[in-house]
């Protein structure tokens, strides 16, 4: 049985503390310090060192009534039924671990990068290569256990491969609940069997709609060929609005056209070729 | 602005960053999806890929024919087979993030990814070519003639079959994503691959032909490149059509004039003007040759421009959230 999240956006205060967790847990460096005026988001969206990344949808007007209206919610890797950074990755160094969750293996990927655009959701992306200059290099050999030394000291190992959420796999095999899921204040990310996390959503749902709130899952039920996602989430506006797509769809069965195609360009041209190199 | 058709999305107004002239919802205009970190060294491989892949046909298309300046076309074809074979594997460790484990491509073989079978079909396409080359120079006696139990005949259809692989596979890996211009390339992308790569093939080998003294079965290297270039411009005027809005930053701007520039006009059209002009006209050999030399450079130019603008319009097609919203089926 698999493990995943729901994110209940309903729940989510937008306070970043998901960010945070997971960033320090798994030693990633900072995104700098930017401003975009986009609402209060200046990380913008998830990269091969960003994992969690909270999204602030801030509504102005509904209708032609005006309302003061916030939805924030936390993006993470879905960890797919079918995901198409695993079919795509030539080495295997993504696989689905035991907890049913979809892992890249950092001492196996040797950063192809195919995963990149293979995934339908954009969530994975290549960590920059690691290239220290030689004073941070001799630094590194000497200095103290500062945190900067601590996540340069993990980018050293994972520049230039693949890099996502790991859905805290090392927690995990601890019994530890995943970071960003135990730093949350609110619940608005909840982590356990995705089959007992489906129930408690969709009693969520009917009980939100009682209230007159319109929410809906994302992510469960799904007839896409992605499939249902271990990573799912209760969502109150199309997905659009939050970046997610509609119908997200699996990379990999564009192949049979594709095969399909190649080869009979190629039968027509042997064909072709043949009869021009026929001899006399 | 992509034109799109209202959604019932539309209805709901009032979303963050969204405006009036927005063509539906988005998350303040970001793409959904990531950039593909390809560059140069990959489109140069897709380029010099294919036209090692179409060299292997051309391989087994003259080493057939009773011609035997045909045959030495098919001897010069395979050393060249093999040149690129040993040119591309480069090209392709050069673009890794980690190149020093490119080895653990080797770990798997895995149906489900067209990047883990063109490597596989790659060692195979390069066992072959050599197998092949030690055949000729067995025959030439360069170098021991019981060598030429490591060729088979069989060596050379495979040769043949690999590079059809080779040339195609490409085509399958890129529209193989969620990136919208590819995914709806799914059929022509492919087979553009192929008709590019044979193209491309034809002209190189037309050009160690005449370089090599073998002018004589160029006449009919050119007619082959004439039927690829042909199939490659329908192709193209199809996908266009096929594309529609979703096509827009491969075939419009100033990478759309750079397409029509050196790949439709200059990389078909006036090849395939020369290639008439050479059939119809009286002209001196050297004439002649000079310009089929002319012609297979501008079919090779045309052949990388348009790899570089497959790979360059995808990134900014993945940069489109309204086309990532609506992913090809």
């Amino acid at each position: 049985m698999a493990n995943g999240f729901f994110t209940d956006t309903t729940l989510c205060i937008g306070c970043k503390a998901c960010e945070v967790a997971c960033k320090q847990w798994n030693e990633l460096p900072s995104d700098g310090l930017a401003f975009t005026g986009m609402s209060y988001d200046n990380t913008l969206r998830l990269s091969g060192t960003t994992w969690r990344h909270v999204a602030f949808v801030e509504d102005r007007e509904v209708g032609t009534t005006i309302v003061n209206r916030w939805s924030m919610m936390s993006d993470v890797c879905k960890h797919c039924t079918h995901a198409g950074c695993m079919e795509a990755c030539p080495t295997g160094a993504i696989i689905r671990n035991e907890f049913g969750d979809v892992y890249i293996q950092p001492d196996v990927c040797n950063g192809c990068g195919y995963c990149v655009p293979s995934c339908p959701f954009g969530v994975v992306d290549l960590i920059e290569p690691f290239k220290p200059s030689a004073a941070k290099a001799a630094e590194y050999n000497t200095a103290t256990l500062d945190r900067e030394r601590l996540s340069e000291g993990a980018l050293q190992s994972h520049g230039g491969i693949a890099g996502k959420c790991t859905l805290c796999y090392d927690r995990q095999r601890l019994g530890f609940t995943p970071a960003c899921a135990k730093a949350c204040p609110t619940e608005s990310i909840q982590f356990g069997n995705v089959d007992d996390l489906k129930a408690r959503a969709r009693k969520r749902v009917e009980r939100l709609r009682e209230r007159g709130v319109d929410a809906q899952l994302y992510g469960v039920d799904e007839t896409t060929s992605v499939g249902d996602l271990n990573a799912f989430f209760l969502l109150t506006q199309p997905p659009e609005h939050y970046n997610l797509p509609a119908r997200p769809v699996l990379p990999s069965t564009h192949q049979p056209a594709g095969y399909a195609a190649a080869a009979l360009a190629a039968a027509a041209l042997a064909v072709a070729g043949l009869a021009i190199f026929r001899g006399r | 602005m992509l034109a799109h058709p209202p959604s019932p999305d539309d209805a709901f107004t009032g979303a963050a960053g969204r405006r009036d002239n927005e063509p539906g919802p988005s998350y303040f205009e970001q793409p959904l999806l990531k950039r593909p970190h390809w560059g140069w060294n990959v489109i140069a491989y897709l380029f010099l890929g294919g036209i090692m892949g179409g060299t292997g046909l051309i391989t087994m298309l003259a080493g057939r024919s009773s011609i035997p300046a045909d045959r030495r076309l098919s001897r010069t074809a395979k050393f060249a087979s093999l040149a690129l074979a040993a040119i591309n594997p480069p090209l392709l460790i050069s673009h890794l993030g980690r190149p020093e484990r490119f080895l653990n491509m080797l770990r798997i073989v895995k149906f489900k990814s067209p990047m883990s079978l063109g490597v596989w079909g790659l060692v195979l396409y390069s066992g072959a070519a050599g197998g092949n080359v030690l055949y000729e120079l067995a025959e030439m006696r360069v170098a021991p003639r019981w060598l030429r139990i490591f060729a088979p005949p069989v060596l050379e259809p495979l040769q043949a079959l690999l590079g059809a692989f080779t040339a195609g596979y490409t085509g399958v890996l890129i529209s193989a994503t969620a990136i919208p211009l590819w995914a709806k390339g799914k059929r022509h992308i492919p087979a553009l691959s192929v008709c590019s790569g044979l193209a491309g093939a034809c002209a190189l080998n037309t050009i160690l032909a005449i370089v090599s003294g073998n002018d004589e079965p160029v006449e009919r290297l050119e007619r082959l490149e004439a039927v690829a270039a042909l199939a490659e411009l329908t192709l193209l005027a199809d996908f266009r059509r096929h594309a529609g809005a979703l096509g827009k930053p491969m075939f419009e701007g100033k990478r759309g004039r750079r397409l029509r520039d050196f790949t439709a006009i200059g990389g078909i059209a006036i090849p395939l003007l020369l290639n008439v002009m050479g059939a119809v006209l009286p002209m001196p050999k050297s004439l002649r040759n000079a310009r089929s030399v002319a012609a297979s450079a501008l079919t090779l130019l045309g052949g990388y421009v348009l790899r570089e603008t497959f790979i360059e319009a995808g990134k900014t097609s993945a940069g489109d959230p309204h086309a990532a919203f609506r992913q090809p089926e």
